[in-house]
């Protein structure tokens, strides 16, 4: 498994990290409470004020490894039980008092987020995809972190010019939504990153195969869709991990799964007049033991 | 004093309490701030498809309490109850809408494209509610905050912020283009990965972070779809929250 974390630079990351150790249980188990769509997924909760100092120097140490103008800071510790997770949050202001970075770290003292807020404008010459890709890993270094593997850098208006990713893989197989990805403004300055590692289920000790993992998806769709499951084109089955859902029925969860499973995922492509309405949907069935664990729809 | 002098002295006085009335009434005719939620269920649930999708009624829930926190008065409509001729009868009295359906650069009738999405209308045969139609209807009025939950909602050619009144221009550090703000989706886009970033920005603004930061801190979800993309217009530190300008509660 590839981790993310620089154990040799930057910000004395490892002396925080063993401070938040010292933390972690109790914190854990207070982010346990299920989520329930329209509620809010985070609050605050309490910690030790030398907890927060430290996450608070933290913070401000990232912010300025990051390039951003920070004069002071204040850390909260919140718990969102829609991402599963329990982290200090720091938000830094300028000499101004306007706020100016939002960091968020583990409460191992792994760097989780950092944001620079406010928005660029379209200033300064910017970067080509191969001179974003080394500065986004340039930027990763700086804040403790180390990517690994192949960097992929695209084009992206929410990123406000470059977003650039690591997907995290193991043995082989993508994780999905995992990994580090670092946004970068179009001349290269420092916008956002995020990392996430999220737990994985024991992988099944007998692999099913790809042909009945097919066999098992088209059974789905043809169930839910009857004749008009005719208009779908499948592709796959390609292997990753997933955060179970319950997008195309069985137990309710608001939520994506705390602890994702090795599926199977097949993809079917609507066309005709299904496509008017529904442009595609994934299923993901066990790798393990053939059930259903879930899905996507594109509308 | 004599009787006429004394209700000549009251004249000012009648005067006030005049004003105060006409003032009142015009604000409460300004209010309240109604936002619509409007959700196509039918497109991948009964009768279209067998069984329930869970995903999008809790877009749903979640846009209406997300509204109704920001101090809005909303309502919900799904199935029958959200049809083209009824959100085109609602949106003139709007100051929020979220929507969550089918959405595309469709060809309208008049021979050219205008963003747009597609009614529930409670069957299988849905028409399209054109941004062109919002606009006639709306005719430039103002609105606060718009999330269109559907593909091609916030491409570059979209012509939906234009429909609520909203520029397609990005106020940033002190400047501002009013309480107003625009999010949509780029592309085509997979409902898990729209109800994470919904659920994300939903949170940050109850948490009293402005409507740009939350749009910041919704971007970094983890996606199933590594493409996933989307952008908005208008100004960043707002509260998102109804009615005139005001700053986010968090924001120093």
């Amino acid at each position: 498994m590839t981790s993310l974390i620089n154990r040799t630079r930057g910000l004395g990351l490892l002396g925080l990290a063993l401070a938040g150790l010292l933390t972690l249980g109790g914190a854990t188990g207070q982010a346990a409470d299920p989520f329930v769509a329209g509620s809010r997924s985070s609050r605050a909760l309490s910690a030790p004020p030398d907890v927060l100092a430290r996450a608070r120097d933290h913070g401000v140490a990232l912010a300025r490894a990051l390039g951003l103008p920070v004069a002071s800071a204040k850390a909260t510790r919140v718990a969102d039980v829609f991402d599963h997770r329990t982290y200090d949050e720091v938000t830094a202001v300028d000499a101004h008092g306007m706020d100016v970075a939002l960091s968020r770290f583990d409460l191992d003292g792994s760097v989780a987020m950092a944001l620079a807020l406010g928005w660029h404008a379209n200033a300064g010459r910017g970067l080509d995809g191969p001179a974003a890709a080394a500065r986004a890993a340039a930027v990763a270094r700086a804040a403790g972190l180390d990517p690994a593997g192949a960097a992929r850098a695209r084009e992206s208006a929410g990123a406000g010019g470059w977003s650039v990713s690591w997907a995290r893989v193991v043995d082989s197989v993508a994780v999905r939504g995992d990994g580090l990805r670092v946004a970068l403004w179009p001349d290269g300055t420092f916008h956002a990153l995020t990392r996430t590692e999220r737990a994985l289920a024991a992988p099944p000790d007998a692999r099913l195969q790809p042909s009945a993992a097919r066999a098992a998806a088209v059974a789905v769709v043809a169930g839910r869709l009857g004749s008009a499951a005719a208009d779908l084109v499948a592709a796959g089955p390609d292997l990753a991990w997933i955060a179970p859902n319950d997008a195309l029925g069985g137990p309710r969860l608001d939520a994506p799964g705390e602890t994702l499973r090795l599926a199977w995922i097949v993809r079917f492509d609507a066309h005709g007049a299904l496509a008017d309405r529904l442009r595609a949907v994934e299923v993901w069935i066990d790798a393990g033991d053939g059930r259903l664990l879930g899905g996507d729809v594109a509308e | 004093m004599s009787r006429a002098r004394f209700w000549r002295s009251l004249v000012p006085l009648f005067a006030a309490v005049v004003l105060m009335t006409v003032g009142a009434a015009t604000a409460m005719a300004a209010g309240p701030y109604n936002a619509s939620v409007d959700v196509n269920r039918s497109g991948f649930n009964p009768p279209c498809d067998g069984d329930v999708n869970y995903t999008v009624p809790k877009m749903q829930t979640a846009a209406k309490a997300a509204f109704t926190r920001g101090g809005y008065l909303a309502s919900d409509f799904t199935g029958t109850a959200f049809t083209r001729a009824a959100t085109l009868k609602r949106t003139p009295n709007d100051w929020g809408y979220y929507v969550h359906s089918h959405g595309d650069y469709y060809l309208n009738p008049d021979g050219s494209r205008y963003t747009g999405f597609r009614e529930d209308s409670g069957d299988c045969t849905q028409a399209v509610i054109f941004s062109k139609d919002i606009a006639a209807k709306r005719l430039g009025r103002e609105s606060n905050l718009v999330l269109i939950s559907a593909c091609h909602s916030a491409d570059p050619n979209t012509t939906l912020p234009g429909a609520f009144a909203i520029e397609k221009t990005k106020s940033i550090g002190n400047a501002n283009q009013g309480a107003e703000f625009y999010v949509g989706f780029i592309g085509v886009r997979w409902d898990s990965d729209e109800w994470t970033f919904e659920q994300r920005f939903w949170n940050s603004l109850a948490a009293g972070k402005s409507v740009g930061a939350s749009f910041d801190v919704a971007m970094l979800g983890a996606w199933n779809d590594p493409a996933f993309d989307a952008n908005w217009w208008g100004t960043y530190s707002w509260s998102g929250n109804a009615g005139p300008w005001g700053l986010c509660k968090a924001c120093s």
